[in-house]
Protein backbone atom coordinates (compact mmCIF):
# COMPACT_ATOMS: atom_id res chain seq x y z
CA UNK A 1 0.00 0.00 0.00
CA UNK A 2 1.22 3.17 -0.76
CA UNK A 3 1.66 6.04 1.89
CA UNK A 4 -0.46 9.16 1.75
CA UNK A 5 2.89 11.25 0.76
CA UNK A 6 3.65 9.11 -2.23
CA UNK A 7 0.36 9.38 -3.85
CA UNK A 8 -0.19 11.21 -7.22
CA UNK A 9 -3.53 13.33 -7.17
CA UNK A 10 -4.84 13.78 -10.53
CA UNK A 11 -7.70 16.77 -11.09
CA UNK A 12 -9.55 16.15 -14.38
CA UNK A 13 -12.34 18.65 -15.42
CA UNK A 14 -15.99 17.20 -16.19
CA UNK A 15 -16.38 18.64 -20.14
CA UNK A 16 -19.58 16.49 -20.39
CA UNK A 17 -21.71 19.09 -18.56
CA UNK A 18 -20.14 21.92 -20.74
CA UNK A 19 -20.85 19.80 -24.13
CA UNK A 20 -25.16 19.33 -22.91
CA UNK A 21 -24.77 22.97 -22.45
CA UNK A 22 -23.60 23.80 -25.86
CA UNK A 23 -25.70 20.95 -27.79
CA UNK A 24 -28.64 23.01 -26.47
CA UNK A 25 -27.55 26.52 -27.37
CA UNK A 26 -26.56 25.03 -30.88
CA UNK A 27 -30.04 23.58 -31.30
CA UNK A 28 -31.58 26.94 -30.21
CA UNK A 29 -30.00 28.73 -32.75
CA UNK A 30 -30.46 26.48 -35.82
CA UNK A 31 -34.21 26.61 -34.81
CA UNK A 32 -33.84 30.79 -34.71
CA UNK A 33 -31.77 30.79 -37.41
CA UNK A 34 -33.36 33.20 -40.28
CA UNK A 35 -34.16 32.30 -43.53
CA UNK A 36 -35.38 35.34 -44.89
CA UNK A 37 -34.07 36.66 -48.25
CA UNK A 38 -33.08 39.77 -46.15
CA UNK A 39 -32.05 39.73 -42.46
CA UNK A 40 -31.44 43.24 -40.76
CA UNK A 41 -31.09 44.45 -37.51
CA UNK A 42 -33.70 46.94 -36.25
CA UNK A 43 -31.66 50.93 -35.17
CA UNK A 44 -31.31 50.83 -31.83
CA UNK A 45 -33.07 54.02 -31.89
CA UNK A 46 -36.33 52.70 -33.32
CA UNK A 47 -39.48 50.37 -31.79
CA UNK A 48 -41.27 48.65 -34.62
CA UNK A 49 -44.96 48.25 -34.17
CA UNK A 50 -46.53 44.38 -34.20
CA UNK A 51 -48.53 43.12 -37.25
CA UNK A 52 -49.52 39.38 -38.41
CA UNK A 53 -47.92 39.69 -41.52
CA UNK A 54 -46.33 36.93 -43.22
CA UNK A 55 -44.96 38.53 -45.56
CA UNK A 56 -41.08 39.19 -45.36
CA UNK A 57 -38.97 42.12 -45.73
CA UNK A 58 -37.58 41.65 -49.37
CA UNK A 59 -34.87 44.86 -49.21
CA UNK A 60 -33.17 46.68 -46.52
CA UNK A 61 -35.80 49.74 -45.65
CA UNK A 62 -35.00 52.84 -47.68
CA UNK A 63 -36.76 55.26 -45.58
CA UNK A 64 -35.38 54.79 -41.55
CA UNK A 65 -37.51 57.27 -39.19
CA UNK A 66 -35.52 57.03 -35.85
CA UNK A 67 -37.10 58.66 -32.63
CA UNK A 68 -35.18 61.45 -33.88
CA UNK A 69 -33.36 61.18 -37.18
CA UNK A 70 -34.99 60.27 -40.78
CA UNK A 71 -32.38 58.68 -42.57
CA UNK A 72 -32.76 58.35 -46.63
CA UNK A 73 -30.92 55.23 -47.81
CA UNK A 74 -28.63 55.58 -44.16
CA UNK A 75 -28.09 59.05 -45.10
CA UNK A 76 -29.27 62.01 -42.49
CA UNK A 77 -31.78 64.04 -44.18
CA UNK A 78 -33.67 65.99 -41.32
CA UNK A 79 -33.96 65.74 -37.57
CA UNK A 80 -37.03 64.46 -35.54
CA UNK A 81 -38.46 66.43 -32.76
CA UNK A 82 -41.36 64.94 -30.93
CA UNK A 83 -42.50 63.40 -33.79
CA UNK A 84 -41.83 66.57 -35.99
CA UNK A 85 -39.80 67.43 -38.74
CA UNK A 86 -38.44 71.39 -37.41
CA UNK A 87 -40.35 73.72 -39.61
CA UNK A 88 -36.73 75.45 -40.63
CA UNK A 89 -36.35 71.89 -42.29
CA UNK A 90 -39.23 71.15 -44.10
CA UNK A 91 -37.56 73.64 -46.88
CA UNK A 92 -39.52 74.79 -49.65
CA UNK A 93 -42.33 72.48 -49.69
CA UNK A 94 -45.23 71.33 -51.32
CA UNK A 95 -48.56 70.98 -49.37
CA UNK A 96 -46.66 70.10 -46.25
CA UNK A 97 -44.04 67.85 -48.17
CA UNK A 98 -40.60 67.31 -46.54
CA UNK A 99 -38.17 68.98 -49.40
CA UNK A 100 -34.84 67.08 -48.96
CA UNK A 101 -36.57 64.01 -48.36
CA UNK A 102 -38.24 64.78 -51.43
CA UNK A 103 -34.92 65.90 -53.15
CA UNK A 104 -32.99 62.73 -51.80
CA UNK A 105 -36.29 60.59 -53.27
CA UNK A 106 -36.04 62.15 -56.55
CA UNK A 107 -31.94 61.62 -56.92
CA UNK A 108 -32.63 57.77 -56.17
CA UNK A 109 -35.75 57.91 -58.37
CA UNK A 110 -33.65 59.91 -61.55
CA UNK A 111 -30.80 57.03 -61.08
CA UNK A 112 -33.30 54.10 -61.24
CA UNK A 113 -34.77 54.97 -64.02
CA UNK A 114 -31.76 56.00 -65.96
CA UNK A 115 -29.93 52.43 -64.88
CA UNK A 116 -33.43 50.89 -65.90
CA UNK A 117 -33.12 52.46 -69.26
CA UNK A 118 -29.60 51.55 -69.83
CA UNK A 119 -30.54 47.88 -69.06
CA UNK A 120 -33.63 48.18 -71.47
CA UNK A 121 -32.75 45.81 -73.93
CA UNK A 122 -35.35 46.39 -76.40
CA UNK A 123 -38.17 49.46 -76.92
CA UNK A 124 -40.64 46.70 -75.27
CA UNK A 125 -38.72 47.33 -71.71
CA UNK A 126 -38.57 50.75 -71.94
CA UNK A 127 -42.49 50.51 -70.46
CA UNK A 128 -40.44 49.48 -67.41
CA UNK A 129 -38.57 53.10 -67.43
CA UNK A 130 -41.74 54.86 -66.93
CA UNK A 131 -42.91 52.94 -63.86
CA UNK A 132 -43.69 54.47 -60.60
CA UNK A 133 -41.47 53.09 -57.39
CA UNK A 134 -41.62 51.13 -53.99
CA UNK A 135 -40.04 51.95 -50.77
CA UNK A 136 -39.61 50.38 -48.01
CA UNK A 137 -40.23 52.32 -44.81
CA UNK A 138 -39.33 51.67 -41.35
CA UNK A 139 -40.64 54.19 -38.62
CA UNK A 140 -41.02 54.25 -34.77
CA UNK A 141 -44.06 53.31 -33.19
CA UNK A 142 -44.69 56.26 -31.23
CA UNK A 143 -44.82 58.84 -34.16
CA UNK A 144 -47.98 60.22 -35.41
CA UNK A 145 -49.76 60.02 -38.69
CA UNK A 146 -48.88 63.54 -39.78
CA UNK A 147 -45.11 62.73 -39.71
CA UNK A 148 -46.11 59.55 -41.82
CA UNK A 149 -48.01 61.55 -44.36
CA UNK A 150 -45.82 63.90 -45.02
CA UNK A 151 -43.07 61.65 -45.88
CA UNK A 152 -45.23 59.60 -47.98
CA UNK A 153 -46.38 63.42 -49.72
CA UNK A 154 -42.62 64.17 -49.99
CA UNK A 155 -42.13 60.42 -51.59
CA UNK A 156 -45.60 60.39 -53.73
CA UNK A 157 -43.79 63.83 -55.85
CA UNK A 158 -41.02 62.19 -55.98
CA UNK A 159 -42.83 59.27 -57.83
CA UNK A 160 -43.16 56.46 -55.09
CA UNK A 161 -46.47 55.42 -54.45
CA UNK A 162 -46.49 52.16 -53.07
CA UNK A 163 -44.79 51.80 -49.64
CA UNK A 164 -43.84 48.74 -47.36
CA UNK A 165 -43.96 49.52 -43.88
CA UNK A 166 -41.84 47.18 -41.75
CA UNK A 167 -43.37 45.85 -38.61
CA UNK A 168 -41.96 43.31 -36.01
CA UNK A 169 -44.04 39.93 -36.98
CA UNK A 170 -46.11 38.14 -34.62
CA UNK A 171 -46.04 34.41 -34.38
CA UNK A 172 -49.68 33.56 -36.00
CA UNK B 1 12.22 -10.17 -18.85
CA UNK B 2 9.92 -10.66 -21.53
CA UNK B 3 7.73 -12.95 -19.45
CA UNK B 4 7.02 -10.39 -17.08
CA UNK B 5 5.85 -8.12 -19.46
CA UNK B 6 3.41 -10.51 -21.13
CA UNK B 7 1.97 -10.78 -17.67
CA UNK B 8 1.40 -7.21 -16.81
CA UNK B 9 -0.38 -6.50 -20.46
CA UNK B 10 -2.72 -8.89 -19.38
CA UNK B 11 -3.69 -7.70 -15.96
CA UNK B 12 -4.01 -3.91 -17.77
CA UNK B 13 -7.36 -2.77 -17.63
CA UNK B 14 -8.18 -1.35 -21.48
CA UNK B 15 -10.16 1.85 -20.65
CA UNK B 16 -10.83 3.99 -23.91
CA UNK B 17 -11.32 7.36 -23.21
CA UNK B 18 -12.96 9.42 -26.81
CA UNK B 19 -11.48 12.60 -27.07
CA UNK B 20 -13.51 15.57 -26.95
CA UNK B 21 -12.11 18.56 -27.18
CA UNK B 22 -12.07 18.64 -30.75
CA UNK B 23 -15.41 18.54 -30.43
CA UNK B 24 -15.61 21.62 -27.93
CA UNK B 25 -13.36 23.35 -30.29
CA UNK B 26 -16.20 22.56 -33.37
CA UNK B 27 -18.98 23.82 -31.31
CA UNK B 28 -17.64 27.02 -29.93
CA UNK B 29 -17.10 27.78 -33.37
CA UNK B 30 -20.66 26.89 -34.48
CA UNK B 31 -21.69 29.08 -31.64
CA UNK B 32 -20.41 31.86 -32.30
CA UNK B 33 -20.59 31.91 -35.76
CA UNK B 34 -24.78 31.69 -35.03
CA UNK B 35 -24.69 33.83 -32.66
CA UNK B 36 -23.08 36.82 -34.30
CA UNK B 37 -25.51 35.85 -37.38
CA UNK B 38 -28.78 35.59 -35.57
CA UNK B 39 -31.27 38.01 -35.59
CA UNK B 40 -34.04 37.47 -33.05
CA UNK B 41 -36.48 40.27 -34.12
CA UNK B 42 -38.38 38.87 -36.74
CA UNK B 43 -39.80 41.60 -39.50
CA UNK B 44 -42.40 41.43 -41.92
CA UNK B 45 -44.05 44.33 -44.23
CA UNK B 46 -47.74 46.08 -44.16
CA UNK B 47 -48.15 46.65 -48.30
CA UNK B 48 -50.07 50.32 -48.73
CA UNK B 49 -50.27 52.65 -51.63
CA UNK B 50 -51.08 55.91 -51.88
CA UNK B 51 -53.39 57.91 -54.46
CA UNK B 52 -51.33 58.89 -58.09
CA UNK B 53 -52.00 59.92 -61.33
CA UNK B 54 -51.90 57.73 -63.93
CA UNK B 55 -52.34 58.38 -67.90
CA UNK B 56 -53.51 54.36 -68.06
CA UNK B 57 -56.82 54.29 -70.01
CA UNK B 58 -60.01 53.53 -67.30
CA UNK B 59 -60.84 50.36 -65.93
CA UNK B 60 -63.27 48.28 -68.19
CA UNK B 61 -65.68 48.13 -64.96
CA UNK B 62 -65.38 51.68 -64.39
CA UNK B 63 -69.07 52.44 -64.88
CA UNK B 64 -70.34 49.60 -63.03
CA UNK B 65 -72.10 50.13 -59.65
CA UNK B 66 -69.85 48.64 -57.35
CA UNK B 67 -68.78 49.32 -53.01
CA UNK B 68 -66.22 51.31 -51.69
CA UNK B 69 -65.25 50.53 -48.36
CA UNK B 70 -63.47 53.59 -46.49
CA UNK B 71 -61.80 53.61 -42.87
CA UNK B 72 -61.55 56.65 -40.68
CA UNK B 73 -59.19 56.72 -38.15
CA UNK B 74 -59.63 58.81 -34.81
CA UNK B 75 -57.85 58.41 -31.80
CA UNK B 76 -60.25 57.03 -29.55
CA UNK B 77 -62.75 55.72 -32.49
CA UNK B 78 -62.28 53.51 -35.87
CA UNK B 79 -65.34 54.45 -38.69
CA UNK B 80 -66.27 51.97 -41.34
CA UNK B 81 -67.99 53.62 -43.99
CA UNK B 82 -69.17 51.60 -47.36
CA UNK B 83 -71.10 53.14 -50.19
CA UNK B 84 -71.85 52.19 -53.42
CA UNK B 85 -70.55 54.39 -56.26
CA UNK B 86 -73.88 54.75 -58.43
CA UNK B 87 -77.39 55.48 -56.88
CA UNK B 88 -78.81 53.80 -54.48
CA UNK B 89 -75.63 54.85 -52.61
CA UNK B 90 -76.57 53.21 -49.14
CA UNK B 91 -73.98 54.18 -47.36
CA UNK B 92 -73.70 52.77 -43.98
CA UNK B 93 -71.50 53.60 -41.31
CA UNK B 94 -70.33 51.76 -38.27
CA UNK B 95 -68.19 52.81 -35.22
CA UNK B 96 -65.79 51.03 -33.44
CA UNK B 97 -63.41 52.01 -30.29
CA UNK B 98 -59.61 52.62 -31.29
CA UNK B 99 -58.86 49.61 -28.34
CA UNK B 100 -57.88 45.98 -29.47
CA UNK B 101 -61.44 44.79 -28.66
CA UNK B 102 -62.84 47.50 -30.94
CA UNK B 103 -60.44 46.50 -33.86
CA UNK B 104 -61.22 42.86 -33.51
CA UNK B 105 -64.66 44.08 -33.92
CA UNK B 106 -64.21 46.24 -37.17
CA UNK B 107 -62.40 43.24 -38.22
CA UNK B 108 -64.70 40.91 -37.85
CA UNK B 109 -67.05 43.72 -39.61
CA UNK B 110 -64.88 43.91 -42.95
CA UNK B 111 -64.83 40.13 -42.95
CA UNK B 112 -68.89 40.00 -43.13
CA UNK B 113 -68.58 43.13 -45.61
CA UNK B 114 -65.73 41.23 -48.11
CA UNK B 115 -67.55 38.06 -47.89
CA UNK B 116 -71.09 39.63 -49.31
CA UNK B 117 -68.79 41.82 -51.90
CA UNK B 118 -65.82 39.18 -53.51
CA UNK B 119 -65.52 41.42 -56.05
CA UNK B 120 -64.13 44.53 -53.52
CA UNK B 121 -60.61 43.82 -52.32
CA UNK B 122 -59.90 47.72 -52.27
CA UNK B 123 -60.10 49.25 -49.04
CA UNK B 124 -59.05 53.11 -48.29
CA UNK B 125 -57.84 54.20 -45.01
CA UNK B 126 -57.95 57.97 -44.05
CA UNK B 127 -56.58 59.07 -40.24
CA UNK B 128 -56.14 61.99 -38.36
CA UNK B 129 -53.22 63.89 -37.87
CA UNK B 130 -52.56 62.93 -34.22
CA UNK B 131 -53.10 58.83 -34.53
CA UNK B 132 -49.54 57.18 -33.65
CA UNK B 133 -48.36 54.80 -36.28
CA UNK B 134 -48.67 51.71 -33.62
CA UNK B 135 -52.45 52.63 -33.77
CA UNK B 136 -52.33 52.67 -37.60
CA UNK B 137 -50.47 49.77 -38.08
CA UNK B 138 -52.75 47.81 -36.19
CA UNK B 139 -55.80 49.16 -37.87
CA UNK B 140 -54.05 48.05 -40.93
CA UNK B 141 -53.30 44.75 -39.87
CA UNK B 142 -57.26 44.28 -38.76
CA UNK B 143 -58.11 45.69 -42.18
CA UNK B 144 -55.56 43.56 -44.09
CA UNK B 145 -54.75 40.31 -43.19
CA UNK B 146 -56.73 37.30 -42.51
CA UNK B 147 -57.32 34.83 -39.50
CA UNK B 148 -57.11 31.77 -39.34
CA UNK B 149 -60.45 31.02 -38.79
CA UNK B 150 -61.53 33.94 -41.43
CA UNK B 151 -63.30 32.20 -44.51
CA UNK B 152 -61.20 32.39 -47.34
CA UNK B 153 -61.77 34.37 -50.36
CA UNK B 154 -61.43 34.50 -54.07
CA UNK B 155 -58.61 36.91 -55.87
CA UNK B 156 -57.75 36.56 -59.26
CA UNK B 157 -53.87 36.11 -60.36
CA UNK B 158 -52.75 39.22 -61.93
CA UNK B 159 -50.63 36.08 -64.37
CA UNK B 160 -52.73 33.83 -64.96
CA UNK B 161 -56.16 35.73 -64.65
CA UNK B 162 -57.33 32.21 -63.42
CA UNK B 163 -59.51 33.14 -59.70
CA UNK B 164 -57.39 31.66 -56.56
CA UNK B 165 -58.41 31.00 -53.03
CA UNK B 166 -56.23 34.15 -51.23
CA UNK B 167 -54.96 32.31 -47.80
CA UNK B 168 -53.55 35.62 -46.42
CA UNK B 169 -55.88 38.55 -47.18
CA UNK B 170 -59.37 39.96 -46.19
CA UNK B 171 -58.85 43.25 -48.43
CA UNK B 172 -55.29 42.90 -50.35
CA UNK B 173 -55.39 46.74 -51.52
CA UNK B 174 -54.98 49.45 -49.17
CA UNK B 175 -54.81 53.08 -50.32
CA UNK B 176 -54.04 55.66 -47.70
CA UNK B 177 -56.13 57.76 -48.74
CA UNK B 178 -55.20 60.64 -46.90
CA UNK B 179 -52.24 61.63 -49.10
CA UNK B 180 -53.38 63.80 -51.53
CA UNK B 181 -51.54 66.27 -53.29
Amino acid sequence: MASAGSSKDTLSLNLYPMMDIFSILITFLLMSYSTDPVSHDVNAGLELPESRTMIALDEIPAIVVTKSELFVNDKKVVDVVNGEVPQAQLGESHQGAIRPVFDELKRIAETNKRITASVAASPADNVAVGKTGALTMEMDKGHPFKLMKRIMLSAQQAEFVTFKLVATRLDN
Amino acid sequence: MARKRKTIKRNESTDIELNIIPFIDVFSMLNTFLLFSAVFVATGIIEVQVPFLSSAPPPKDAGERSLSVKIDAEKTKVQVVTSYSKEPVNEQKFDFPNTKDGLDEMHKKLVSIRQANPDTDKLTFFSEDDVIFENVSAILDAAKFRLSTDPVFPVKNPKTGVMEQDQQFVFPKIVIGSVVL
